[in-house]
C-alpha cells in the first residue's frame, strides 16, 4: 500500500476576489521507502504540493491519504497532532529557533510526544550524532554555519522518527560544498535508515540524489520517472534498483 | 505544559531590553498601584476596628486642641448603665491639619492605660517604667521608626518635653502612630480636679447598645453641664474627623486604577510585538506539531509570566517601602496608616497574573490563528 496517495488534487489560492489555481486534479502515489523529487518551474505548485503532503495546508479539492489517513478529515488540532507524529519538515533557510540551542531545536518535536525527559535526551543525542553535530549540541543558531544549520534543522526532522520526510529546497541556501554533504545526509536517510522523503528542488544534481523524479507545470504533473543514476561517484543502491526494476 | 517554561523564558530573555523595560514598567506601575491601595487597605483596617467602643467629644469641636472636657466628666460616665470602662485621653498634635509626619500625643491616666490597652506589646521598656516618670512616653513603633527614636531618649514636640519609657508595637488600626504620655503632663501639670480631656474613650458592656449609650451620655451631660458633649462610635467618629480624607483617599482609587489599564496597555504592546517578531516562529511551531491552542498558550503564559514578574517586584517595592519608612496620613490626631497587607499583597499578584491574560489574550488568539502557509511565506 501507497504511504502517499493523491487523488484528483486541486488547490485555489484566493487573492481577493481573484481565484488562483495552483494545483489541478493531480494524482499521485509515493510508496513507503521511496525518495521522491519534486521539480519544475517557479509557480508550478511544487510547494504547495509538499505542504499538503506535509499537511500544513488543505486541499481545495480531491483526497490526501499519508499514512492511511486523509487529511482533509482532521480538525485543524488533530492535523497538528498527526504532524508531531507522522511528519519531519525540512526547510530552504532551515527556520530553527533563534533563542534555542542546537540541542534544544532538535528536542522541540519530542516535547510533543508522550516521553521521558530520558528517553528525550537519548533520541536527540542520537539525532546530534545522525548529522555529525554532538560537539555542537550547545551551539546558538548564529553560532552555526549554514549547513551546519541545516544539519540541525534535518535532525529536528527526524528526532521524532516520522512516517516521511519532506524538505522544500534544502540545498537552496547552502554553497555547492555543503549541498553536496546535505545531500548525501539526505540519501543516508533514505538508503540506510530506510526514511520515505519527498524534496523539493530547482537543482538536477539535487534531484539526482532522489530514486524517482516527479515533474509538474502549472499545477499538473508532467513527468514521473524513476531514475538510478550514480551520484557524487556513489552507485545506486540495491533500494533504488529494486524500486525501478519494479 | 512545564516542558516548555523554558522555551517561553528563553524568548524572554532573547529579548532583554524589551522584556526588561515592560517588567520595569509594570513594577512600577503595580508598586505605584499598590501604594494608593495600602492607603485604602489601612483606612478600612481603622474603619473595621472597635465597634464596642464609643468617643465622647465636645459638641461643634473639631480640632484636638479645641474639644476641653473637664475631668471629671470620667466618673459621671462610668456610672451610667451599659458602661463597662472610660478612659480620659487629653489629645496633642504637632499639626491639626492632613499631614504625613503628624506626631500624637495620647496624655491618659497612667494607672488606666495596661488595663485599657492590654493588646499592646513592648519592643522595649514596660509599664513600671513609663508609671515611674511623670514626663514618661510609650512611643509608637511607627513614629519611633520615622523619627529614629529610642528608649531612654529625652525630646520636645509641639512644646511637650518626654522621656522615652518604651516602643510598643499594635495590632489596632493607628495606634502605632500614636504616643502615650502622662494627662497631668499635657495639662500643665495642673491639680486633678483642674485637668482636662479632649476626649474619653467609652467601653460599652453590649456592643448592640452603643447608639443607645452614646444618647444616654450626651442627654445626661446635657441636663447638668455647660459643656455639651456628643458621643458617637468609633467608627463614626472617625468617619466624621477624615471626612475631607475620605473624599481625597476615594479619588486616589482612580489613580490606582489607571495604573492597572496602564499595565494592560504596556504588557500588550510588548506581547503583540513578540508575536509580531516571531509570525514565522509560530509557523515552525505548528509545522512542527504545535496545535493553535498550544500556541496561543505560550503566549499567554508569556504575557502572564512578564506581568507576574513586574508585579512581584512591584509588591516587594511596596513592601519594602513601607516596612523601611512606614507611611501614615493624619488629621486633628486620628491617623492612616498605609498598610500592605497580606491580602492586599496576595490581591496584587493576583492582578498581575490577571492583567498579563488580559493583555495577551487578543495577540495570543490571533497568533494561534495564523495560517502556516501564509507565515512561511
Amino acid at each position: 500500500m501507497a504511504l502517499v496517495e493523491i487523488d484528483q488534487l486541486s488547490k485555489v489560492y484566493r487573492k481577493g476576489s481573484q481565484e488562483v489555481p495552483v494545483l489541478r486534479d493531480l494524482s499521485l502515489s509515493v510508496a513507503a521507502g521511496e525518495f521522491v523529487a519534486l521539480m519544475g518551474p517557479s509557480g508550478s505548485g511544487k510547494t504547495t504540493l509538499l505542504n499538503l503532503i506535509a499537511g500544513i495546508d488543505r486541499p481545495t479539492q480531491g483526497s490526501i491519504r499519508v499514512a492511511g489517513q486523509d487529511l482533509a478529515k482532521l480538525s485543524r488540532n488533530k492535523l497538528a497532532a498527526w504532524r508531531a507524529h507522522h511528519v519531519g519538515y525540512i526547510f530552504q533557510l532551515y527556520h530553527l529557533i533563534p533563542v534555542l540551542t542546537a540541542y534544544e531545536n532538535i528536542e522541540l518535536p519530542l516535547l510533543l510526544l508522550p516521553i521521558s525527559s530520558s528517553e528525550r535526551r537519548k533520541r536527540v543525542q542520537v539525532a546530534l550524532e545522525a548529522v555529525s553535530l554532538i560537539d555542537r549540541y550547545d551551539h546558538y543558531p548564529r553560532q552555526l554555519s549554514g549547513g551546519q544549520e541545516q544539519r540541525v534543522a534535518i535532525a529536528r526532522a527526524i528526532v521524532a522518527d516520522p512516517t516521511i520526510i519532506v524538505a522544500d529546497e534544502p540545498t537552496g541556501d547552502l554553497d555547492a560544498e555543503t549541498a553536496t554533504a546535505t545531500l548525501a545526509l539526505l540519501k543516508h536517510l533514505n538508503e540506510q535508515m530506510g526514511k520515505t522523503l519527498v524534496m523539493v528542488t530547482h537543482d538536477p544534481k539535487a534531484a539526482s540524489v532522489a530514486n524517482r523524479l516527479v515533474k509538474l507545470e502549472k499545477g499538473k504533473l508532467v513527468d514521473d520517472q524513476l531514475h538510478v543514476v550514480p551520484f557524487n561517484g556513489v552507485q545506486p543502491s540495491p533500494r533504488s534498483r529494486q524500486l525501478a526494476s519494479e | 505544559m512545564l516542558k516548555f517554561i523554558p522555551y517561553i523564558l528563553k524568548n524572554l530573555q532573547g529579548h532583554r531590553v524589551r522584556s526588561f523595560m515592560t517588567i520595569l514598567g509594570t513594577a512600577l506601575l503595580m508598586l505605584l498601584f499598590l501604594f494608593v491601595f495600602s492607603i485604602q487597605s489601612g483606612l478600612h483596617q481603622l474603619l473595621q476596628s472597635q465597634d464596642d467602643r464609643l468617643i465622647v467629644f465636645q459638641s461643634y469641636r473639631f480640632c484636638p486642641s479645641s474639644s476641653q472636657l473637664p475631668i471629671f466628666y470620667e466618673e459621671v460616665i462610668r456610672g451610667m448603665a451599659g458602661v463597662k470602662d472610660v478612659l480620659p485621653v487629653k489629645v496633642v498634635v504637632n499639626n491639626c491639619r492632613a499631614s504625613l509626619d503628624t506626631v500624637v500625643f495620647h496624655g491618659v491616666p497612667a494607672r488606666s492605660l495596661s488595663k485599657v490597652r492590654p493588646h499592646v506589646r513592648f519592643l522595649s521598656g514596660d509599664w513600671a517604667a513609663f508609671a515611674s516618670r511623670t514626663d514618661a512616653a510609650l512611643v509608637g513603633r511607627r513614629i519611633a521608626d520615622r523619627r529614629g527614636i529610642k528608649t531612654g531618649q529625652s525630646f520636645t514636640i509641639a512644646g511637650v518635653n518626654v522621656t522615652v519609657a518604651g516602643i510598643f508595637t499594635s495590632e489596632a488600626a493607628g495606634e502605632e502612630n500614636v504616643i502615650y504620655t502622662h494627662i497631668e503632663l499635657l495639662n500643665n501639670n495642673q491639680h486633678h480636679q483642674d485637668l482636662h480631656a479632649t476626649l474619653y474613650e467609652v467601653s460599652v458592656t453590649d456592643p448592640l447598645q452603643v447608639e443607645k449609650v452614646a444618647a444616654a451620655i450626651d442627654a445626661k451631660i446635657k441636663d447638668r453641664f455647660e459643656i455639651t458633649t456628643e458621643t458617637k462610635p468609633q467608627k463614626a467618629h472617625f468617619q466624621n474627623v477624615l471626612a475631607d480624607l475620605l473624599d481625597l483617599i476615594g479619588m486616589t482609587r482612580w489613580l490606582g486604577f489607571v495604573c492597572i489599564g496602564v499595565v494592560v496597555v504596556l504588557v500588550a504592546n510588548s506581547v503583540i510585538m513578540a508575536a509580531q517578531d516571531r509570525v514565522k516562529e509560530h509557523a515552525v511551531l505548528q509545522t512542527i506539531g504545535f496545535s493553535n491552542w498550544r500556541i496561543v498558550w505560550l503566549m499567554l503564559t508569556e504575557s502572564m509570566l512578564i506581568s507576574l514578574i513586574g508585579g512581584i517586584l512591584g509588591t516587594l517595592a511596596c513592601v519594602a517601602w513601607l516596612t523601611w519608612q512606614p507611611l501614615s496620613i493624619s488629621t486633628e490626631g486620628v491617623s492612616i496608616d498605609f498598610i500592605a497587607s497580606p491580602q492586599l499583597i496576595v490581591w496584587g499578584l493576583g492582578l498581575s497574573v490577571l492583567i498579563g491574560l488580559v493583555a495577551g489574550l487578543v495577540p495570543a488568539w490571533q497568533a494561534g490563528r495564523a495560517e502556516i502557509v501564509n507565515s512561511l511565506r
